[in-house]
């Protein structure tokens, strides 16, 4: 999640909202959140529900405006090729 | 916790395999609402106004 917020400028000037997902409860994810200075929110799933619905593990999707899934990211999540993805859809050199 | 079972412990993370449930590119992404560090997020929230990158992690406290 680090590795968001280093970035969160570059994906706020784009237009596009992170948002981390995990089972760790709100508690968890605040002293998280303040130890790494995340200004994105982190959604708590402990009941499973989001899981359910999009994978397990370490994963991460991109999602138009109309609710498309445009790219899907196994793994540690690579920056520059989810940005890279989000300008060719805005149409941004 | 002797610090080479925490090496292994993230290793084991890391290894996780990942796997999304049938979800492709070009589909419908599932509608959701969840709890967060800020407020109640549903997706629809973001539908029509910006992207929505969402990044499932494993553990608070770890890498990544």
């Amino acid at each position: 999640m680090q590795a968001f917020q280093d970035d969160l400028l570059k994906f706020e000037g784009l237009n596009a909202q992170v948002l981390g997902v995990s089972a760790d409860d709100l508690e968890s994810h605040k002293r998280f959140s303040a130890e790494l200075g995340l200004k994105f929110p982190l959604l708590s799933d402990n009941d499973g529900k989001l899981t359910g619905l999009y994978g397990k593990g370490r994963i991460t999707f991109l999602i138009d405006r109309q609710g498309v899934i445009r790219l899907i990211q196994p793994g540690f999540p690579k920056n520059e090729e989810i940005l890279a993805e989000i300008r060719k859809l805005e149409k941004m050199p | 916790m002797k610090p080479l079972v925490w090496i292994f412990v993230l290793m084991a993370f890391a290894f996780l395999p990942s796997q999304s449930f049938g979800l492709a590119i070009g589909e419908k992404a599932p509608p959701f609402e969840a709890p967060s560090t800020q407020g109640t997020i549903r997706l629809s929230d973001f539908q029509g106004k910006k992207l929505v990158v969402l990044a499932f992690y494993i553990r608070d406290f770890t890498p990544g």
